[in-house]
């Protein structure tokens, strides 16, 4: 007899009486659709509007021209292209560093719980913070890693200025900043692997390598999406490391597109038109959710 | 020295070299920015960077003397930040477990919501929150950004505990109720202790997400209730950036967290290890 | 710095004995108790007397204590005088009995701010710091028309009325479109202005005037190209500083700010009847000329230009740049006069020299970057005649005086009168109390109605701007060629603008 099923009440009892499932979910989901539902109707219906702040906000309806402007726009389908390289090579980078420093400090056995604290850090300084703190280290005049970068002659130019560096510098910060984040979802699933399978395969043989192909990463599969999943969602819609440090610049080649979206909100203040962008934001971050999330799914199904 | 050993031995050696660049990396930054702060004017400028100066207080001076001083943005952050945390882990521990229990259609479709509503693109969704702060009087209050900072925290919450709640075993509530408990009793005195590793990793992740946050709270804090990240972003004047007091924002931030860090890690691992694998 | 020795104070004097003479037959000493503010506050407050006239003697003091107990709020950019004004509030909260809350940030994030305030149509910062290409223009309509109440008999008037003013910045800090109407007062000034090595222009002085075949010190009669050529030998000749010069060209307004200064100097402009179209507005400007000769020929100058800078151009605004300045780096660079007192104050203090800003075959440009302040005019009626109140104290003669010497401002005054004090006249020498005042000889003929340079105030500037500065940088970066970045700028203006 399952817990569940005394509970779900007959008839016209189920629906006058909502179960306990129903009754400890509702305050939450009642406080979430109050805050979540308004907004979002305000932002559909924005979007089949031209909307200006003077004196109160104005509507005027104008149906699907902001939605054939997000589609033909040249400028947004190349934030897109930017966002799209950003998004891949954040999240690839931190997930890769990720678990390999995750596997790094499982294996360590002297001073773990130090290195673990020290390494967390930069996930505890605000996006704002890290971002200025790289525009410090990378300033042509006083930048320490500049600095670096020039005695060293690997690099002369200006980071900031020039496109290509730009992009990958504020790439850097991102993955300085979140990859703690991979790590300890990824260390939490490592910890709790039964070690005994793997005293039993190195009896076996297996040497480090072989076991991390066939028994580890299958075991922390699951952590690994979810940490995929969790850094997914906001690095697509997060812009703040970018806004403060080239803003987009230079000659457009930072800027993704919740950078401009915020531009076309809070500069151009059109405000209708940026509601679409962010629309087109959210549906495509669904699009990958789902994706994960089935992908998830399988696992659990699999195992 | 054995073959065996003596691999042993080379596999540490690379093993803690790899650890030490990891650090490094981590580090290096962190290490300059605390240096900083305490470098006078001149020598946070200097083109050739300085290892050895004269140190000075007169960064964190600034920020903690004078009229705008640095703890009430500190007050700010940990009451929005901790309060937020507080009731989005509260609702969602009801929230979850509800949710790990119900069976019904469209339980798939209710999770997904649930999740989906964290990806709102945050430029967008900030004029109708602006709306409806402004007409409730939120603006310009710490209460604003708590419950700014809900939307984003709720949802998370709700689906993290929501996965840790799904992995118990059923069994043990079922035995609490055979011997007599209610439901809500099983939930409070059997399910919710297990999952305790898994309130600390929720919260602190909530935490964490809401400490951060600058685009809220620039829109929606006023003079009284403004964070820790405006406080930084203020540091950006018509004639120049603050290099000394914003390092020192940022070591003031950091230093904390260490301990912080220190010592909620424990439960930090446990409860990652508990939910992730099941995810959902 | 006590009240006494304020210059203003004598005419306060002078104001409250002019103010004595009405019928009502009180004695000094009754309108001094009246006021409750004593000598030295009717000092401070010189303009009391002279807002008397039209005020009304008794009425004095009760006008400007009318609003005791409201709370103001004001945004304002990080800038000088609002520093000042910020650490020196007390005079105003003593006469008045208003409380203000000054909230500084950065440039972008008050648009924001202020768009989601008017908005929401209810006024929520009352006295607002209005830019007058990114507030101004776009949002005239919600600033509150300031001749109604300066003409408002039971409220104070302006000090030495709106003339006092430099006549340029009123106009293009304070109104739009219509000649008539104001709606803010003019608050702070930077303006653009030629910053050099003044050492090492005297070193090299004779070797330069040699090589070159004109006398290199900036002058009114310097040109653009001679900077250029300037810059370049400095490159090839001197070994003191890395580059000849340097410049704000990073992909933000700054790029803007610089670049609008050469096609000005060589005769384009950015639209039609451009010197209107940037002293006072316009809601519909025309087609742009980005695309016409003269326009391209400035573009291809600053391409030229910008390859023989220091390659860290691309990467700074003004701060970035004067960072550099400051570090020994550059010979010269324009900047915002502001700077000076940060470089008085650095290593390079008495090093440096300031001139305005080369001119071309067309005319002399000098870019302004001023602001002013205005009223929400979705406040309630009482509390924007409370915050009139600050206004007007904000950019008075004595705020401004003490914005100048106060040790967090150094904002540089907007208004003539206060040039005139024999102490203000005097910074401008060194040792100078007030650096920024060194620059004043070449400022206030910077401000001068042909010299001035004024970007285009249209409603639909940040568009443009940001389509200009986005050009210009991809021009730079060896994206585009001139021609091609300038075309392209034509018709983003012409689509934003609604004249395509």
């Amino acid at each position: 007899m399952s817990a569940a099923r005394t509970d779900k009440g007959r008839g016209l009892n189920r629906l006058l009486v909502p179960s306990f499932g129903v009754r400890m979910m509702l305050p939450a989901l009642l406080l979430l659709a109050s805050l979540s539902i308004f907004p979002f109707l305000f932002i559909v219906w924005m979007s089949f509007n031209e909307v200006s702040p003077i004196g109160g906000l104005s509507f005027e309806f104008v149906g699907l021209e902001n939605w054939v402007n997000l589609f033909a726009d040249p400028d947004v389908r190349s934030s897109w292209m930017i966002s799209g390289i950003y998004f891949v090579a954040t999240v690839g980078l931190e997930m890769i560093l990720g678990i390999a420093i995750a596997l790094l400090v499982h294996e360590i056995v002297w001073g773990k719980n130090l290195a673990i604290s020290l390494l967390l850090m930069p996930m505890f300084i605000a996006p704002v913070i890290v971002g200025l703190l790289g525009r410090f280290l990378v300033d042509p005049t006083y930048g320490l890693y500049a600095w670096v970068l020039k005695t060293t002659d690997l690099y002369t130019q200006n980071i900031l200025g020039s496109q290509g560096a730009a992009l990958a510098a504020v790439i850097l910060m991102d993955v300085w900043e979140w990859t703690p984040l991979i790590t300890i979802i990824v260390l939490a699933g490592l910890s709790s692997m039964p070690q005994e399978i793997f005293e039993a395969a190195m009896v076996d043989g297996a040497n480090y390598w072989q076991r991390l192909r066939h028994m580890v990463m299958p075991f922390i599969s699951g952590v690994v999406i979810v940490a995929l999943l969790i850094r997914s969602m906001d690095a697509i819609r997060f812009f703040d490391i970018i806004f403060i440090t080239t803003n987009g610049g230079p000659a457009d080649s930072t800027k993704i597109i919740p950078i401009r979206l915020y531009e076309t909100a809070f500069r151009f203040f059109e405000l209708g038109y940026a509601a679409a962008i962010g629309l087109g934001m959210l549906a495509f971050s669904i699009l990958i959710a789902n994706l994960f999330l089935r992908i998830l799914a399988r696992q659990g199904l699999a195992r | 020295m054995t073959k065996n050993s003596s691999r042993r031995w080379g596999g540490q050696v690379v093993l803690y070299g790899l650890l030490a660049l990891a650090l490094l990396w981590t580090l290096v930054p962190i290490a300059w920015m605390v240096l900083s702060s305490f470098k006078p004017p001149d020598d946070l400028l200097s083109t050739t960077p300085k290892v050895i100066f004269e140190p000075t207080f007169q960064h964190y001076q600034g920020l903690f003397m004078g009229a705008n001083s640095l703890w009430g943005y500190v007050q700010n952050s940990l009451l929005a930040a901790g309060i937020s945390t507080m009731i989005s882990v509260a609702l969602a521990c009801l929230a979850g477990y509800g949710l790990a229990r119900s069976h019904f259609r469209g339980k798939q479709h209710l999770s997904f919501w649930i999740i989906s509503t964290r990806m709102a693109p945050i430029a967008a969704v900030i004029v109708p929150l602006y709306l409806i702060f402004r007409n409730l009087a939120l603006l310009d209050s710490v209460v604003g950004l708590i419950i700014a900072y809900l939307t984003f925290n709720l949802p998370f919450a709700i689906w993290l505990m929501n996965a840790f709640f799904a992995d118990l075993p059923p069994s043990l509530e079922e035995a609490a109720m055979v011997d007599g408990a209610t439901r809500f009793q099983a939930f409070w005195r059997v399910a919710l202790p297990l999952v305790t590793p898994g309130i600390v990793t929720t919260a602190i992740l909530c935490l964490i997400f809401s400490w951060n946050d600058y685009v809220f709270a620039r829109t929606f804090s006023g003079p009284e209730s403004q964070t820790i990240p405006i406080a930084a972003a203020q540091l950006i004047t018509q004639t120049g950036i603050d290099w000394g007091k914003l390092t020192a924002i940022g070591t003031v931030v950091v230093l904390p967290m260490i301990l912080v860090g220190l010592a909620v890690r424990r439960w930090l691992v446990r409860g990652l290890t508990l939910g992730a694998v099941k995810g959902e | 710095m006590s009240a006494q020795n304020i210059p203003g104070a004598a005419m306060g004097k002078e104001g409250e004995r002019k103010a004595m003479r009405p019928s009502n037959g009180l004695t000094r000493r009754d309108f001094l108790r009246i006021t409750g503010a004593g000598l030295a506050g009717a000092s401070l407050f010189g303009l009391a007397g002279c807002g008397q006239e039209r005020g009304g003697g008794v009425a004095g003091g009760d006008v400007w204590k009318q609003f005791k107990g409201t709370t103001l709020q004001f945004i304002s950019e990080n800038t000088p005088p609002t520093s000042a004004i910020a650490a020196n509030l007390k005079p105003f909260k003593d006469r008045t009995g208003i409380d203000v809350k000054i909230t500084q940030m950065e440039l972008g994030a008050l648009v924001e701010k202020v768009a989601l305030d008017f908005g929401a149509g209810e006024g929520q910062y009352q006295v607002i710091y209005a830019d007058p290409y990114q507030v101004l223009a776009p949002y005239y309509q919600g600033l509150a028309e300031l001749n109604t109440f300066n003409e408002d008999d039971s409220l104070p008037s302006i000090p030495k009325d709106t003339g006092d003013f430099i006549p340029t910045q009123l106009d293009a800090a304070g109104k739009f479109e219509s000649e008539e109407e104001l709606y803010a007062l003019p608050y702070d000034a930077p303006t653009m202005i030629w910053m050099y090595r003044k050492d090492l222009f005297e070193k090299y002085g004779d070797q330069m005037r040699q090589d070159l075949g004109f006398d290199p010190t900036p002058s009114d009669s310097s040109t653009w190209d001679q900077y250029y050529q300037i810059a370049k030998w400095f490159n090839d000749n001197a070994n003191e500083v890395k580059y000849g010069t340097g410049h704000q060209a990073k992909q933000y307004d700054s790029l803007l700010c610089h670049f609008s200064n050469i096609p000005w100097v060589y005769g384009g402009d950015y639209f039609e009847n451009g010197v209107e179209v940037g002293r006072l507005g316009s809601e519909d400007p025309g087609p742009a000329l980005l695309d016409q000769p003269k326009a391209l020929e400035a573009a291809e100058f600053y391409n030229k230009l910008l390859s023989i800078a220091h390659p860290g151009s691309t990467t700074w605004d003004w701060n970035g740049v004067d960072e550099a300045f400051r570090a020994g780096e550059l010979a010269m660079t324009p900047n915002w006069h502001e700077f000076a007192a940060g470089i008085e104050a650095s290593d390079l203090s008495g090093k440096v020299g300031y001139a305005r800003l080369p001119t071309g075959p067309a005319r002399a440009a000098d870019m302004y970057g001023g602001t002013g302040i205005g009223i929400n005019s979705g406040a309630p009626e009482d509390e924007q005649r409370a915050a009139w109140l600050f206004v007007v104290w904000a950019t008075s003669p004595q705020t401004q005086r003490m914005g100048l010497f106060s040790e967090e401002g150094g904002g540089t005054p907007t208004r003539q009168s206060v040039y005139e004090i024999p102490k203000v006249e005097q910074a401008k020498k060194r040792p100078s109390e007030a650096p920024n005042m060194l620059t004043a000889d070449a400022v206030s003929k910077a401000w001068e109605p042909q010299n001035i340079g004024l970007r285009p105030k249209i409603q639909q500037w940040n568009e443009c701007d940001t389509i200009i500065f986005t050009e210009l940088s991809k021009m730079l970066a060896g994206d585009k060629s001139p021609e091609q970045a300038m075309k392209y700028a034509k018709a983003g203006f012409d689509r934003a603008t609604g004249a395509a």
